[in-house]
């Protein structure tokens, strides 16, 4: 890299693979280098990574950074030792949660969730009681907060701590200042307030919130501290930027007093990319995001995601902002089995070790790699780039043996049931999100990225009736694509439990001034420039006795009538009906984003007419017809706007590889993105 | 009584075998139907006992009303539609259905459930046929429908007092809703702005439930689905009769007690023979106990499910339910017996199906070690209703409590769980409860010691205390609190469920299904079971009772009395003479102690 260059980097943490990602803002050109994931020392995954695009930072305008960290000490247990201060006689909280068990566990009549992350002893109870009008019923008693203190720290050893009391949100004065007795006592340990990271109401949910956020917390404020030092070393001279789960980034000192922020943020790059390129190109799309295990998608619309405000990992919740992304559990590593005469893919899948049985690593069930290779998708010769040796052969046998036998059809036909199953999981989990926003998929365009998301998507769309696939620049490394385009972004809540009313909204403008002051603040600790704040009001209203609301975006001058009025609107679209009464207003909510300077969509100077050279031709199978066809191969850098190829073809780039049937025509637009136009099909 | 499979195959028109793939691929395009109607349905749903209790069952049948594919909102709901579907076509009259009618059922002995469980079914036509090719059923709680009292009935005697029946009447004409049944409906009930949008979400999910199957028509062809679901079906057979061919052949029997009916004292006696033969099983509940003149009477249909449920946990747990699944499963039980109710039998408080729910569990537990020991046993939670003096609206609030599950041959019961026959409801949060009613938390605790000892010890139970701001009515809600929940192998035998009313007053009392009026100031405090321990407790490895104690799950008296390991504060630990003796007795290799 030469200093007339100006370089945004992103760096994405993934299972096995580090993807780091340039973007010269000069010449548009963007660069792609994976590391191994370093378990052990994370930051260095992240050097190793970046280095193979930049030996100097010194010229690099901003780096965001998406890190499983937090995600990893969750599922894999290794975060800090924690101590909860709650209420006396509510210890058991977090224990007995919502005491429900999960759906998919419905009939296990032994099971038993995973232990809590803090043991019984552990939690402690103190005197004080605030109650669900925010009033104080009895104080807080500090002494006995000082003794809990003593207890979690002194005796139990223990160096981070949460604190969460009933209806705090209400009324954080119990919290504040428990914590400020605790920080006074022991300024090296970790507390974790509950309203600090979430002013919504249910006690279990800001519990578990703020003891992820104290398992956490110590852990990811290293790493943090420890990137953030070398990466200065390196010449770093701009801020660290941390992705957050719900989109947006923030800054590396904001992520380690919100460390809980961070904990989705992989999968989140992928959403904000995608809403980039909605906005770019004035599509609403669903992304469509294959890895390894898990297909995950998410609808946008009006080039805005859709979010929910709680997430759980390993059945913890959270409540924190987060993006709808809805998560079917098959990839590329899945294996298709046979069930008593039916096929299923999945959930098991071949991992890593010992992978496909194409890698001859000692698997010997049929994966969905296996059958991409024995439809003619992939090159056994170019797999990931010529990088590893691939058995096409022995996939070909595991595929006749276990499936295509037991079926009674040949073993293309049985390769392309296996990809058929696949996406009809994937087709009802894409429907299930369309139907609780009444919109029809038909209407979307499908962004297909990570790894198998060219090869699967074109023929998804060809499923669903959706009629052009989008293939993005380096669609394997999308998620750190997207993290380029991240804005700084906050958002700031409250429960407040309401009426609709003109006389509510006024009695509300003070919280939503303080919501709003919190977002100033926050960007302005930030370095946002006043010029560059947004923040957007929005109200979660329903219907009393509703459950489930709607969130509505305030507008100048809204008053009650008009907001039911959106919200009456809202509802009929959605559910087909709304009712004669008047709405609640569950919770207020403020966004704050910082805008960052950020390229728009470059349009690519290279221009191509009618069709290029193919480089190549291979046999594979055609969806659209049910046969074995030669299908011409292109190169993806050979690829210029304005070029236009028929299907059959298949278009290969190191990682990735776009698969086009005979019914379907690929173009390529002013920014270099593939487009595969699928006809219209009535559904 | 044997369980309704509708009679005739699938197909007349004898349609070519369809590949293992493509039946796949058709089966998970109905499951999603079903789960999108789901979907439709709680989000639109007005009342919590919908989208929180998950009160309700999504079921669609083919045209000779077997079920091809279900969305149950809970365990024990399994099938729920599948005796009403068929009683509800009878009543109506097959030639009667015309496209875009709707029909509502709640007579008890054919829904198979309480009368505020409303089914709304709907015939769906294909090209042009004059008899339906599908059929979606959407049952769901509906709030208040007129019964003798409001919120829950605890005490009725026959069907009249527990409200408005409808027998299968048309509610939906060609697609407009007949105005004079949903007044009528209006008028009858105690809530009709929550029961009217209750109505309408099942109806967005049954609308939801046509567009789609009509898609999937449309996109398969109506006659490649037919025959797709007839081996969908056939699948769903072979794997469960499979499955039961792997259990050992017998004949066992088990029986438990539920408190009462409500109106007497006396326990009702209930029993299950199970019997094993090759690849089918039956279940018989002839034995127990005849028709209780209060309202704990199960109709057939919920006495199906229950053991439907228990069968599918025992065969196809992980595979959404279709009609092949159930065909290897016989269920008895006479008319005018406890578990099938006739008219005019009370059947409001179907918490005896609760507690019969493990029955099955308890007679094979016997000849499968898989086999935990019984649960808590119970749904031990309450309402609370009355007036909030601050919003001048009155309150109906209601919360399921976790309870201790049963330890098994190598592990403790989880604590605090629901009970199994609705384990995915989830409590309410006190925020929630407090923030709707004038009800105030004093302590929501795990109990000490209230987990069955054992080698494996049973999960422990909840306490709540609770004190009213203002008057109203709370309502304990149990129908085992007077016997204990099973143990197994020498475990022993946990405390049942129950609420103490005013504690430590004069008008102290101790109940079990009760409705109480409780002024400013009263206190209740509700105490659910744990679960029953598995193995000789003086078995229980010695570090694991210290963890307990250390936890406060176990005290240290019960440590000494029970495991015999008298435990310092510091964790350390001797034994006692009694557990010194077991270990000379017991042979080393089935001991994890040191």
């Amino acid at each position: 890299m030469t200093s007339s260059h100006r370089t945004r980097l992103a760096v994405d943490i993934g299972g096995t693979f580090v993807d780091a990602i340039a973007y010269d803002e000069v010449t548009g050109e963007l660069r792609l280098h994976k590391a191994p994931t370093t378990p052990d020392a994370p930051a260095q995954g992240v050097l190793d990574a970046v280095g193979g695009l930049a030996d100097r930072l010194d010229d690099v305008e901003a780096f965001v950074h998406g890190t499983t960290l937090g995600l990893n000490a969750i599922l894999q247990r290794r975060g800090a030792d924690v101590g909860i201060i709650t209420n006396a006689g509510f210890r058991d909280l977090l224990e007995i949660a919502r005491a429900n068990v999960p759906g998919q566990y419905m009939y296990d009549f032994a099971y038993a969730p995973p232990p809590p992350l803090v043991p019984r002893r552990h939690r402690t109870g103190v005197p004080g009681r605030i109650d669900a009008q925010g009033a104080e019923v009895e104080p807080l008693d500090e002494d006995a907060v000082r003794e809990a203190g003593r207890v979690l720290v002194e005796e139990h050893g223990l160096r981070s701590v949460a604190i969460c009391f009933l209806h705090s949100y209400a009324e954080p004065a119990h919290e504040r200042r428990a914590a400020q007795i605790l920080r006074e006592a022991y300024p090296d340990v970790s507390i974790s307030v509950s309203t600090d990271i979430s002013r919504e109401y249910r006690e279990y949910e800001r519990t578990s919130t703020a003891t992820l956020d104290a398992y956490i917390r110590p852990v990811l404020s290293d790493y943090i501290g420890a990137l953030e030092e070398r990466l200065g070393d390196a010449g770093l001279a701009h801020p660290l930027h941390i992705m957050r789960s719900g989109g947006g980034a923030m800054t590396a000192e904001l992520a380690r007093s919100a460390p809980l922020m961070t904990v989705l943020s992989g999968p989140a790059g992928g959403v904000v990319g995608a809403s980039f390129l909605a906005r770019e190109l004035g599509r609403d799309v669903i992304s469509f995001d294959v890895g390894g295990t898990s297909v995950d998608c998410c609808v946008i619309e009006g080039g805005s995601p859709g979010e929910v405000h709680e997430a759980a990992i390993d059945g913890f919740p959270m409540l924190i902002p987060i993006f709808d992304i809805r998560t079917v559990g098959a990839g590329g590593g899945s294996i298709a089995w046979m069930d008593h005469g039916l096929l299923k893919v999945g959930p098991q899948s071949a991992g890593a070790v010992p992978g496909p049985v194409a890698y001859g690593a000692g698997g010997t069930e049929p994966t969905v790699t296996d059958v991409a290779l024995v439809l003619g998708y992939l090159d056994p010769a170019a797999f990931l780039g010529g990088d590893m040796s691939i058995d096409a052969n022995a996939a070909r046998a595991a595929v006749a043996e276990k499936l295509a036998g037991p079926l009674g059809v040949d073993v293309t036909r049985a390769a392309a049931s296996v990809l058929r199953v696949l996406l009809a999981r994937t087709v009802g989990a894409l429907r299930e999100i369309t139907v609780e926003r009444a919109l029809d998929p038909r209407e979307f365009a499908l962004l297909a990225f990570g790894g198998a998301g060219p090869l699967l998507g074109p023929m998804l769309a060809r499923e669903m009736g959706i009629t052009e696939t989008i293939v993005p620049q380096v669609p394997a490394a999308f998620s750190a694509f997207g993290m380029l385009m991240s804005d700084l972004e906050y958002e700031f809540a409250t429960t407040v439990l309401k009426p609709l009313s003109d006389g509510t909204l006024a009695e509300l403008e003070p919280a939503f001034a303080d919501l709003e002051n919190q977002g100033e603040e926050v960007l302005s600790l930030q370095g946002v420039k006043p010029e560059d704040r947004t923040l957007v009001r929005r109200l979660d209203v329903r219907y009393r006795g509703q459950e489930h609301t709607l969130g509505i975006d305030l507008r100048p001058g809204d008053d009650a009538a008009a907001i039911l009025e959106r919200f009456h609107e809202l509802h009929r679209a959605r559910y087909g009906h709304a009712m004669p009464d008047g709405g609640q207003i569950l919770t207020l909510r403020v966004r704050a984003v910082g805008v960052l300077p950020k390229p728009g969509l470059r349009t690519l100077s290279g221009s191509g007419t009618g069709t290029p050279e193919p480089v190549g031709s291979r046999p594979a199978f055609d969806v659209a017809t049910g046969d074995t066809v030669t299908f011409p191969v292109y190169e993806r850098a050979s690829l210029a706007p304005g070029h236009a190829v028929p299907g059959p073809a298949i278009v290969e780039e190191g990682t990735s590889t776009t698969v086009i049937f005979s019914d379907q025509r690929l173009t390529v637009d002013v920014h270099g993105h593939l487009l595969v136009s699928s006809p219209e099909t009535a559904q | 009584m044997s369980t309704t499979t509708a009679g005739g195959t699938a197909n007349a028109d004898g349609a070519a075998p369809l590949d293992g793939a493509t039946v796949e691929v058709i089966r998970n395009y109905l499951v999603s139907v079903g789960e999108q109607m789901r979907r439709t349905l709680v989000r639109a749903a007005f009342n919590p006992v919908i989208y929180e209790v998950l009160d309700f069952g999504i079921s669609i049948y083919d045209g000779d009303l077997e079920l091809m594919a279900e969305a149950a909102g809970i365990t024990s709901f399994l099938g729920a539609n599948d005796h009403a579907i068929v009683k509800g076509v009878e009543y109506v009259g097959k030639e009667n259905l015309a496209p875009g009618d709707v029909y509502l059922l709640n007579y008890p002995y054919w829904s198979g459930a309480h009368s505020y469980d409303a089914m709304l079914f709907s015939p769906v036509f294909r090209d042009g046929r004059d008899e339906p090719a599908a059929y979606l059923a959407v049952r769901a709680h509906w709030m208040d429908l007129g019964a003798k009292s409001p919120g829950y009935v605890l005490d009725s005697t026959d069907m009249h007092q527990e409200g408005l029946i409808f027998p299968g009447t048309r509610i939906v004409h060609q697609g407009e809703v007949v105005r004079d049944i949903v007044e009528l409906i209006r008028f009858n009930s105690r809530l009709p702005d929550l029961t009217i949008g209750d109505f309408h979400a099942q109806l967005a999910a049954l609308r939801t439930g046509e567009n789609r199957l009509a898609q999937v028509w449309d996109k398969f062809g109506g006659e490649v689905v037919d025959q797709a679901v007839k081996q969908i079906i056939e699948h769903g057979e072979r794997v469960a009769r499979k499955a039961v061919a792997a259990l050992p052949d017998g004949t066992w029997t088990a029986f438990d007690y539920c408190d009462d009916d409500g109106i007497t004292d006396d326990l009702i006696r209930m029993e299950v023979k199970v019997t094993i033969d090759g690849d089918r099983m039956e279940v018989d509940f002839n034995g127990s106990d005849g028709a209780v003149l209060g309202p704990v009477n199960l109709p057939i249909g919920a006495t199906e499910s229950l053991a439907k449920s228990t069968f599918k946990e025992l065969t196809t747990p992980d595979e959404p339910s279709n009609a092949g699944h159930y065909r290897a499963l016989t269920i008895k039980a006479d008319p005018g017996n406890f578990f099938h109710a006739v008219y005019p039998s009370a059947t409001f408080t179907q918490w005896s199906g609760i507690v019969a729910f493990e029955l099955i569990h308890k007679a094979l537990s016997g000849v499968l070690d898989s086999i935990p020991a019984s649960s808590g046993g119970d749904e031990p939670g309450f309402m609370a209703l009355g007036h909030d003096p601050r919003t001048g609206e009155d309150f109906v609030i209601s919360n399921n409590e976790g309870i201790g599950w049963g330890a098994g041959r190598d592990r403790d019961g989880a604590n605090a769980q629901q009970h199994p026959s609705q384990s995915v409801v989830r409590n309410t949060p006190i925020e929630v409860l407090e923030h709707k009613s004038t009800i105030f938390h004093e302590r929501l605790e795990l109990i000490p010691d209230s987990g069955g000892a054992g080698r494996y010890r049973g999960g422990v139970g909840v306490l709540r205390e609770v004190r009213y701001l203002a008057e109203g009515e709370v309502l304990s809600m149990k129908k085992k609190s007077k016997t204990r929940p099973w143990a197994l192998n020498g475990g022993l035998e946990p405390e049942p469920s129950g609420m103490t009313l005013w504690p430590g007053t004069d008008r102290e009392k101790r109940v079990g299904m009760y409705r109480a009026t409780m002024r400013a100031d009263d206190r209740f405090v509700n105490r659910t079971a744990g679960g029953g321990g598995y193995g000789d407790p003086l078995d229980r490895d010695a570090a694991a009772v210290v963890a307990d104690v250390m936890d406060g799950y176990v005290t240290v008296e019960a440590a000494e009395r029970e495991y015999g390991l008298i435990v310092a504060p510091d964790g350390s630990h001797h034994e006692t003479p009694a557990r010194a003796e077991r270990r000379r007795t017991q042979p080393p290799a089935d001991r994890h102690d040191t």
